[in-house]
C-alpha cells in the first residue's frame, strides 16, 4: 500500500465522516457556480438584466467567496479536530509531522476535487432552474440556459486554490497533538470556568445601550448612532457569550433548590462546557444570522416599498418653482417636448400656492385654489371638492393624517387678507407625495383666493407663494428619459451645496422607480443567495461543533445509560443540549434584528410613511420555521450517532 | 436470602465467526457478600457483567434479582431498575469531567429526582465515610485515581442499591491505591451490609473478598471461600488461578502487601 493509497482508502471506506466536511465544500461550490453562471451570462451586455450592475455582481461574488473560504476553513478546522484521535495514533506509529500534513492536504484534495466536481455538476443541472427563479424576479421575458468556459474554469479555479490553501493553513495552526492525550486513560477535559465579573456585566450593558439607541434613534439622530448601535451590539455579543452566559450560569449553580432538580446539573454542567469552548463560534454565527436576517427584512422592505411606490407617488413628474423662477416656461416647454416626442399621454395642472399666515397657529399656511385641484383630482378620477366661500379644507400628507385631521375643525383668519376661514374637512385620499407640500396646507373656494391680494408677510425672506407643475400620467413607468437634464441640474446642487439653492424642483417618479426597481433586485440577487449560504454554514458550524465532540459525548452517554438515564431522559437531555447551541445564538440574533428593523421602521415613518412589520414579521416566521426543521434534522442525526 | 440467582445463562453472540461468550453459567449471590468473578481474558467477566446490569440481554437462561426478572421490563422501567437497585464502579472511573466531585456523587439521586434534603443527608453521611469532605468542590481532573475511584464509590452508593456491580476497579490505579480502594470496599460491605460483586483478574483484589468464582470460556470453573488469613486465601486464589491454565500476562505483576 503506497501512501497515496492510503490517504485514498482513507478517505473513501469512512466517507461517513468525511461527508460533513464534504457537504460544506459541495455546497459552496455549488453556490459560487450557479451564481457564476448568471454573472457570465452572454446576454449581460445587452442589459438583459435591467439595471443590475456587473459591479454589484462582482461585489456579490467577492462576498461569496470571502465567506465560503472562511466557511471550508472552519469545518476543516472541526474536521481535523475530531479526527485528532487517529492522527495521534498515526504519529505513535512514527509518522512525522510532514508525513501527516501530506496526508492531510491529499486527503483534502481529493475531497476538495471531489466536491468540486460533484458541485459543478448539481450546479449546472439546476442552473436553468435558478435562472428561472432569477427572470420571475425580475420581469424579464426570457433567460436561456448557456454553455461556456468561463463559470466553469473560474468555479475551478477559486476553489481547487481554497483547498491548497486552506489545508496547508490549517496544518501550520494545527496545535500539537499530545499521543499521550489520546492513545490510553482517561481523557480529562479542562473544565475550570473562566470569566470575569467585569466583562459580564460589560457584555450586558453594551447591549442594552445599543437597544437603548435604537428605541431613541430619529430621523435627525439615524446617522451618529447608526455607526455606534453595531459597535456596541457587536462587542456585547462577544462579551455576552464569553462572559455573560457562563456568569449567569454559575449564579444559577448557587441553587442547589434549581441546580440539582430532574438532571438539571447535567445539562447545565454541560452548556458551560459548550459555551466555554464555542464562545467564538456563537459569535460568529450570532452576528453572521443577524446579518441574514436583516438582509431577509431589508428586502422584504424594499418589496413592499416598490409594490407601494405607486400610491405613495400619485404623480408621474413634479416641478416646483418660486414666483420668480426663471427658468419655468423654458423647463415646462421642454418637459411637454419630451412627453409629446416620446408618444406618452400626460394631463399637466397648474397650481399657483400662496404662503399665508393663519391667525389660529400664527404659522405659515399653504393656500391652495379650488379649481386647480379639482383640475388634478379630474385627471385621477376622484370626486371633485366643492367649498363655499369661507369654507377649507385639509390637503392631507400621508395615509395617517387623514384620520386625524377629520377630527380637527378650526377657525382661523389669514391674517395678511383678513379672510375668514373654517376648515371643517380633509380630503380622504392622498393625492400629493409626502415631500412636496406643506403639512399645512389648505384647498379654499376660488372667490376667497381672489381676495388674496396681500403678500405673505415675511415675504423677503420666505418666498410669498410657488407655482407648481403636475403631470399625471397614466404609464409613468416610461417617463425615465424625461427631463433628465432638468433631474441632473436637481442632482448636482443636492451633492454640490450644503443647502438647496435652485430656484427650482423637480422629481421623475418614474426615474427613481427605475432606480429604486434596479437596486432591489441587485439586493434580491445577491441577498438569496448570500442568506442561502450564512444559514447552511450557521447551522453547519454548529453541526462541526457537536460532531467534532461526539466521541467524548458517546461515551458520557453510555456512562449515563448504565446509571440508569432511561431512552426518554436521555433524548430530552440531548434536546436541552442542542437546543441551547442552536437557539441561543439565533434568538439573540432575532432580537438583534428586530431592534435593528426598529430603527428602520421609525426612519421609514419619519421619511415617506411605510410600514415593513408585515413584511419583517413574515420574514422572520419564515426564518424560525426553517430554523426549527433544521434543529430537528440535526437532533435526529445526532441521536442516531449517540446510539450507533 | 440470595440476591441474584443467574441460572443456565447462556450468551452468544452472532456475526461472522459465532462466539459463545457464557455457556450455562450458574451461581447464586447472597444479600451482604462481596463475591469476585475471576478469569482470564476473554473468559465472559464482562460479558457476565452487562448481563446483570440488564446492558445486554441472555441468549438463554435466567437471572433472578431479589425474586424478580429483570428482563422481563420495558427499557424505561430497565432504566429505573437500574439507577434504584444497581450501583456501578468502572475501570476508568466515568466521572464527568464538567461536574464537580460533590455533583458527580448525587448523579444518581439527580437522575432519579429526589428531593435535595435527602442527596444533602446522604452526601453528607459519605463524603465523611469515605473521606471525601475536602475534595467535594474539587473538579475530576484535579484529584488524584484514589480519590476519583473513591468518588465513583461514593456514586455507586448514595442511592443505596441493592448490589454494587465493579468492573476491575483497581485497574487503573497504582497498588497504595489499589489497597485503599479494596479495604473501602470491603469495609462497606461489613458496615452497610452492602452487596458487591466485582471482576477482577488482578488476584490482591479478589483476596479481600468473601467468595471468589473463577470462570473460563464462559463456565462456571471453581469457587472458593475466603479464610481467617488474607495471605493465605490470596495463596489459595493463586493455586487456582495457575490450574486454570490461563496465560500468564494475564495475572497482573504478584505485589504481597
Amino acid at each position: 500500500m503506497t501512501f497515496l493509497q492510503f490517504a485514498y482508502r482513507n478517505v473513501f471506506r469512512n466517507f461517513r465522516n468525511y461527508a460533513a466536511f464534504f457537504m460544506a465544500s459541495f455546497f459552496s461550490v455549488f453556490v459560487f457556480f450557479i451564481y457564476s453562471m448568471l454573472m457570465f451570462h452572454p446576454e449581460i451586455e445587452r442589459g438583459f438584466l435591467g439595471e443590475v450592475s456587473i459591479a454589484g455582481m462582482v461585489f456579490a461574488e467577492v462576498v461569496l467567496v470571502l465567506f465560503s473560504w472562511f466557511f471550508i476553513f472552519y469545518s476543516m478546522r472541526a474536521f481535523l479536530e475530531a479526527r485528532s484521535k487517529e492522527f495521534a495514533i498515526l504519529l505513535h506509529l512514527g509518522m512525522d509531522r510532514n508525513q501527516l500534513g501530506k496526508l492531510v492536504i491529499i486527503e483534502t484534495m481529493t475531497i476538495g476535487i471531489f466536491s468540486c466536481i460533484s458541485g459543478i455538476v448539481f450546479g449546472f443541472a439546476f442552473s436553468k432552474f435558478f435562472f428561472m427563479i432569477v427572470r420571475e424576479i425580475l420581469n424579464l421575458n426570457a433567460l436561456p440556459l448557456y454553455l461556456s468556459w468561463e463559470p466553469f474554469v473560474l468555479t475551478l479555479f477559486v476553489y481547487l486554490s481554497a483547498f491548497i490553501v486552506i489545508s496547508t493553513l490549517s496544518i501550520l495552526f494545527t496545535p500539537d497533538i499530545k499521543i499521550r492525550n489520546f492513545i490510553r486513560g482517561p481523557k480529562f477535559v479542562d473544565a475550570a470556568v473562566s470569566y470575569s465579573k467585569r466583562n459580564a456585566i460589560l457584555g450586558i450593558i453594551l447591549i442594552l445601550c445599543g437597544y437603548g439607541l435604537a428605541l431613541i434613534t430619529t430621523k435627525a439622530s439615524i446617522f451618529s448612532y447608526t455607526l455606534l448601535i453595531p459597535v456596541f451590539v457587536t462587542l456585547g455579543t462577544y462579551y455576552f457569550f464569553s462572559d455573560t452566559t457562563l456568569y449567569i450560569i454559575d449564579r444559577l449553580k448557587g441553587h442547589k433548590q434549581f441546580y440539582w432538580k430532574r438532571a438539571r446539573m447535567l445539562a447545565i454542567a454541560e452548556q458551560v462546557q459548550i459555551l466555554r469552548f464555542n464562545s467564538r463560534m456563537f459569535f460568529i454565527v450570532t452576528l453572521v444570522s443577524t446579518l441574514a436576517f436583516l438582509t431577509v427584512g431589508v428586502l422584504s422592505a424594499m418589496s413592499s416599498y416598490t409594490s407601494q411606490y405607486d400610491k405613495i407617488n400619485p404623480i408621474g413628474l413634479i416641478y416646483k418653482g418660486e414666483m420668480d423662477n426663471p427658468y419655468e416656461i423654458e423647463h415646462i416647454l421642454s418637459v411637454i417636448d419630451e412627453l409629446e416626442f416620446n408618444g406618452i399621454s400626460y394631463h399637466m395642472t397648474r397650481f399657483t400656492v400662496m404662503r399665508q399666515t393663519s391667525s389660529y397657529t400664527s404659522n405659515p399656511v399653504e393656500v391652495f385654489r379650488e379649481t386647480d385641484i379639482n383640475h388634478l383630482l379630474f385627471s385621477y378620477k376622484y370626486p371633485l371638492v366643492n367649498l363655499k366661500s369661507g369654507e377649507a379644507m385639509f390637503i392631507p400628507y400621508s395615509e395617517d393624517s387623514i384620520e386625524k385631521l377629520e377630527r380637527t375643525e378650526v377657525k382661523t383668519v389669514l391674517k395678511e387678507n383678513n379672510v375668514d376661514l373654517t376648515i371643517n374637512s380633509v380630503y380622504p385620499k392622498m393625492f400629493f407625495p409626502t415631500a412636496i407640500i406643506s403639512s399645512n396646507s389648505i384647498i379654499i373656494s376660488d372667490e376667497d383666493f381672489e381676495k388674496l391680494t396681500n403678500e405673505f408677510e415675511m415675504a423677503p425672506y420666505v418666498e410669498p407663494g410657488y407655482h407648481l407643475f403636475t403631470f399625471d400620467i397614466p404609464n409613468w413607468t416610461e417617463t425615465k428619459n424625461v427631463g433628465i437634464d432638468i433631474q441632473q441640474m436637481v442632482a448636482r446642487d443636492y451633492l454640490i451645496n450644503s443647502e438647496y439653492t435652485l430656484p427650482f424642483y423637480f422629481e421623475n417618479a418614474g426615474l427613481n422607480y427605475s432606480y429604486i426597481l434596479a437596486t432591489y433586485s441587485l439586493l434580491t440577487l445577491i441577498g438569496i443567495l448570500v442568506v442561502a449560504v450564512f444559514l447552511l454554514a450557521s447551522g453547519s458550524f454548529v453541526y462541526f461543533k457537536i460532531y467534532a465532540n461526539l466521541d467524548r459525548e458517546k461515551k458520557q452517554f453510555d456512562m449515563l445509560i448504565k446509571v440508569g438515564l432511561s431512552g426518554k431522559e436521555l433524548k430530552r437531555l440531548i434536546t436541552r443540549n442542542l437546543m441551547i447551541q442552536f437557539f441561543l445564538p439565533w434568538g439573540l440574533a432575532f432580537v438583534h434584528s428586530a431592534f435593528a428593523f426598529y430603527v428602520v421602521q421609525t426612519v421609514l415613518n419619519d421619511v415617506m410613511n411605510l410600514s415593513i412589520v408585515k413584511e419583517v414579521v413574515f420574514s422572520f416566521t419564515m426564518f424560525a420555521l426553517i430554523q426549527i426543521v433544521y434543529f430537528f434534522l440535526i437532533r435526529w442525526r445526532y441521536i442516531s450517532h449517540v446510539r450507533g | 436470602m440470595s440476591i441474584l440467582q443467574i441460572q443456565d445463562a447462556t450468551k452468544v453472540y452472532e456475526g461472522k465467526v459465532t462466539k459463545r461468550a457464557l455457556n450455562q453459567l450458574s451461581f447464586e449471590v447472597e444479600k451482604g457478600e462481596f463475591v469476585a468473578i475471576m478469569g482470564p481474558s476473554g473468559s465472559g467477566k464482562t460479558t457476565l457483567l452487562n448481563m446483570v446490569s440488564m446492558i445486554d440481554t441472555l441468549t438463554s437462561g435466567e437471572i433472578i434479582f431479589n425474586g424478580m426478572k429483570p428482563q422481563k421490563l420495558n427499557s424505561e422501567e430497565l432504566a429505573y431498575f437500574r439507577r434504584r437497585q444497581l450501583g456501578f464502579v468502572f475501570q476508568d472511573f466515568n466521572l464527568l469531567p464538567t461536574l464537580t466531585v460533590e455533583e458527580n456523587i448525587i448523579l444518581p439521586l439527580t437522575i432519579d429526582e429526589q428531593p435535595i434534603a435527602v442527596m444533602e443527608e446522604r452526601l453528607k453521611y459519605l463524603s465523611e465515610l469515605l473521606d471525601l469532605t475536602p475534595i467535594l468542590m474539587k473538579r475530576p481532573n484535579e484529584i488524584s485515581g484514589g480519590q476519583a475511584q473513591r468518588t465513583a464509590i461514593a456514586r455507586a452508593l448514595i442511592h443505596q442499591p441493592m448490589l454494587v456491580l465493579a468492573d476491575e476497579p483497581t485497574g487503573n490505579l497504582d497498588s497504595n491505591a489499589s489497597r485503599e480502594v479494596l479495604e473501602l470496599l470491603a469495609r462497606m460491605n461489613k458496615e452497610n451490609n452492602t452487596t458487591i460483586l466485582m471482576v477482577t483478574h488482578d488476584p490482591i483484589a479478589a483476596s479481600y473478598c468473601d467468595r471468589v468464582i473463577f470462570i473460563k470460556d464462559g463456565e462456571f470453573f471453581n469457587e472458593i471461600y475466603t479464610d481467617d488469613r488474607r495471605q493465605t486465601f490470596f495463596q489459595r486464589i493463586l493455586n487456582v488461578l495457575s490450574l486454570l491454565g490461563g496465560h500468564v500476562g494475564d495475572f497482573s505483576s504478584i505485589r504481597l502487601p
